[in-house]
């Protein structure tokens, strides 16, 4: 309130200050927001860690308990909690590993939650497009790893849903089915690839959430969240879940037209954090992506979570130390013109 | 593979039956129509399951809705894709011929959104226009619905009606190039997706005996190049059942599905429709349709 009387109260405007706001409102203006929403919606702010590992091999275990450390996440917050892992699976192609969030990564995270206390680890997907969903565990190689680690899988496509009202309000969909073992864990831990997405740009934390809800409910492919907008879909889910965390597999992404049919893109980080579409739009700039030019993450701002880059603390590595242009393909229109043009 | 291994297993069919009849993932589990419809079809094959499966297909008719839907759960009404199971579930039991023909009109009137092909738009590879079956209400037609569908009318006797032509003709539309199916979408922005053994084997069960062999050939090698190295339940099921409706089971098919009931000690039991779509491929010499009661059957069961 205090900028909108400056507006509308205060002294005359100098020429300079007023080709300065005009400039800004036009950038703005671009991504969606007025000044006036700009100026006057409360900020929020979030922290998100950036490790570096350049290969799966490492050491990523150590990598994520140092992200929990940076983030303040100590035993005292996960001792005794129940966490969900959900990686992203797709489907599996020889050749095409990048696809899907590394089973390394999975068994790492896992590892870093049970020596903080956590009290169970399970790892649930619903893929998309498969409803053998086992064969997608098998030929990932998450089916092998998590069989010698002993974490139980679950696939959530064919859990029994409970319906709740969706709180985001974006769609028109009244309620939205989560499979009821959702409600049996204190954590849900959303773990994605870093990816282009051929309709909504991205493909980071948030729309990772779709492989939660059941096929059984919403068929194979989820048609129903296509039908009821994407960008929209993405937001309702993420606001009516409010999932608790996410780490981001970056190692190697995905670039060009993802999320299945791109090429592979070492970028050699881990991202983390607690707040979603903070953690989305640190990866959108690790990606050359202007967060503001996706539209579920312009919308998200200072409702969901933060997008600018002065209302999200950098632990870890810095953006500018790893950032690398993925592949944009001018020819789909949700990567046109998405790129991260530097002031 | 030994009698005594799918007797083990249906038992643990039966074992998954829930107090109201229907039947549910597992033991213990809560009622789901697909399941009680996948029980249906693999417990009928045994004599000493009559009483157990007239319950279960008295637990679908009590779902069914007036219009002749049945729904995933009450809560989701335009999730529709388990009617066309429980048309199949209801084959040659006299006592449910009336929710059978229910079902069946209903199934002949609800079909997916579609809408006119542009012939300048090459996002999508497929004719949208073509209308088949939804998983739900209000949404596109994919090929899983579509192709149980057709299979549940065709087993009803009904072959040469319009919307059994146009599933047909969407399935065909949505064959990819290089043998197989997938959920639905052939090339997307210029590239072609990938099959899956799923949704192939489903699509070559709905297209047994209304298409010459040519037209499905290179989607029969896909699965005879697939499935030797593939030992998932619902992957080798529907794979086998695609094979073998085209009179094409391979030798070693037995083994394969005796190797990967033997995983259950590695993965735990498998849910219901995924044992059931298994077993089915065992017990079934053509293809899912020859899991079904023949008309003279029908008339003497109640």
């Amino acid at each position: 309130m205090h900028e909108q009387r400056a507006f509308g109260t205060g002294p005359p405007l100098t020429r300079r200050q007023l080709l300065k706001i005009t400039l800004a409102g036009g950038l703005l203006a671009a991504s969606g927001t007025s000044l006036w929403q700009w100026t006057n919606t409360p900020r929020l702010h979030a922290a998100t860690f950036i490790g570096a590992a350049a290969t799966y091999d490492l050491n990523l275990t150590q990598l994520i308990g140092q992200g929990f450390h940076e983030l303040g996440i100590t035993a005292a917050t996960i001792r005794g909690k129940r966490i969900l892992l959900k990686p992203n699976l797709v489907e599996t192609h020889p050749g095409h590993e990048h696809i899907n969030t590394h089973p390394f990564v999975v068994r790492a995270a896992a590892e870093a939650f049970l020596r903080l206390g956590a009290s169970r680890v399970l790892v649930g997907e619903g893929p998309g497009h498969r409803q053998d969903t086992l064969q997608i565990l098998e030929e990932s190689g998450l089916a092998e790893v998590l069989n010698e680690d002993h974490i139980p899988f679950m696939n959530l496509n064919d859990l029994v849903g409970t319906s709740v009202p969706n709180a985001g309000k974006q769609t028109a969909l009244s309620t939205l089915t989560f499979p009821t073992v959702l409600h049996e864990v204190d954590w849900i831990v959303s773990m994605p690839k870093m990816k282009t997405h051929h309709w909504t740009g991205v493909t980071l934390s948030m729309k990772n959430l779709f492989g939660l809800m059941p096929g059984l409910y919403y068929g194979w492919p989820k048609n129903v969240f296509h039908h009821a907008g994407l960008h929209e879909s993405i937001l309702d889910i993420t606001a009516t879940l409010k999932p608790h965390f996410a780490i981001v597999d970056g190692i190697v992404g995905m670039e060009g037209d993802g999320p299945l049919m791109g090429t592979p893109k070492p970028l050699g980080v881990l991202v983390m954090g607690r707040n979603l579409p903070a953690v989305d739009a640190t990866c959108a700039r690790l990606m050359g992506i202007d967060p503001y030019k996706i539209g579920y993450l312009s919308t998200a701002e200072n409702w969901l979570g933060p997008i600018h880059e002065r209302d999200i603390e950098q632990r870890g590595e810095r953006i500018d130390s790893h950032q690398q242009p993925f592949r944009l393909l001018e020819h789909i229109p949700a990567t046109r013109d998405i790129q991260l043009v530097k002031s | 593979m030994t009698d005594s291994i799918i007797l083990s297993h249906l038992q643990r069919v039966r074992a998954s039956q829930t107090a109201r009849g229907g039947f549910a993932d597992r033991p213990d589990g809560q009622y789901r129509p697909d399941c009680t419809a996948w029980a249906i079809l693999i417990l009928q094959t045994q004599t000493q399951d009559t009483e157990q499966i007239d319950h279960a297909r008295a637990r679908l008719a009590a779902e069914l809705h007036t219009d002749g839907r049945l729904c995933i759960s009450p809560e989701h009404p335009d999730a529709i894709w388990p009617t066309p199971l429980a048309i199949l579930a209801w084959t040659g039991a006299s006592a449910y011929q009336d929710a059978r023909t229910r079902a069946i009109q209903f199934l002949l009137q609800v079909q997916g959104t579609h809408w006119e092909k542009d012939p300048t738009n090459t996002i999508i590879g497929h004719d949208p226009s073509i209308p088949g079956w939804p998983w739900v209400m209000q949404t596109h037609s994919w090929v899983y619905p579509t192709a149980l569908s057709i299979v549940a009318l065709t087993s009803a006797g009904i072959r040469e009606h319009p919307r059994i032509h146009q599933g047909i003709q969407l399935l065909l539309d949505r064959q990819l190039a290089q043998g197989g199916w997938n959920y639905g979408n052939t090339t997307v922005w210029g590239r072609e997706l990938h099959p899956f053994p799923e949704t192939t084997g489903i699509a070559l069960n709905a297209l047994a005996g209304h298409v010459p062999s040519d037209i499905v050939a290179r989607s029969l090698a896909y699965l005879l190049e697939v499935l030797p190295s593939i030992r998932t339940p619902l992957s080798l099921g529907w794979g086998l059942l695609g094979l073998s409706a085209w009179r094409r089971t391979p030798a070693q098919a037995a083994h394969w599905i005796s190797e990967c009931l033997a995983r259950q000690r590695r993965y735990g039991e498998y849910e219901t429709v995924s044992l059931c779509v298994l077993l089915a491929a065992a017990l079934a010499p053509r293809g899912l349709s020859s899991l079904l009661p023949s008309p003279g059957e029908s008339e003497s069961r109640p």
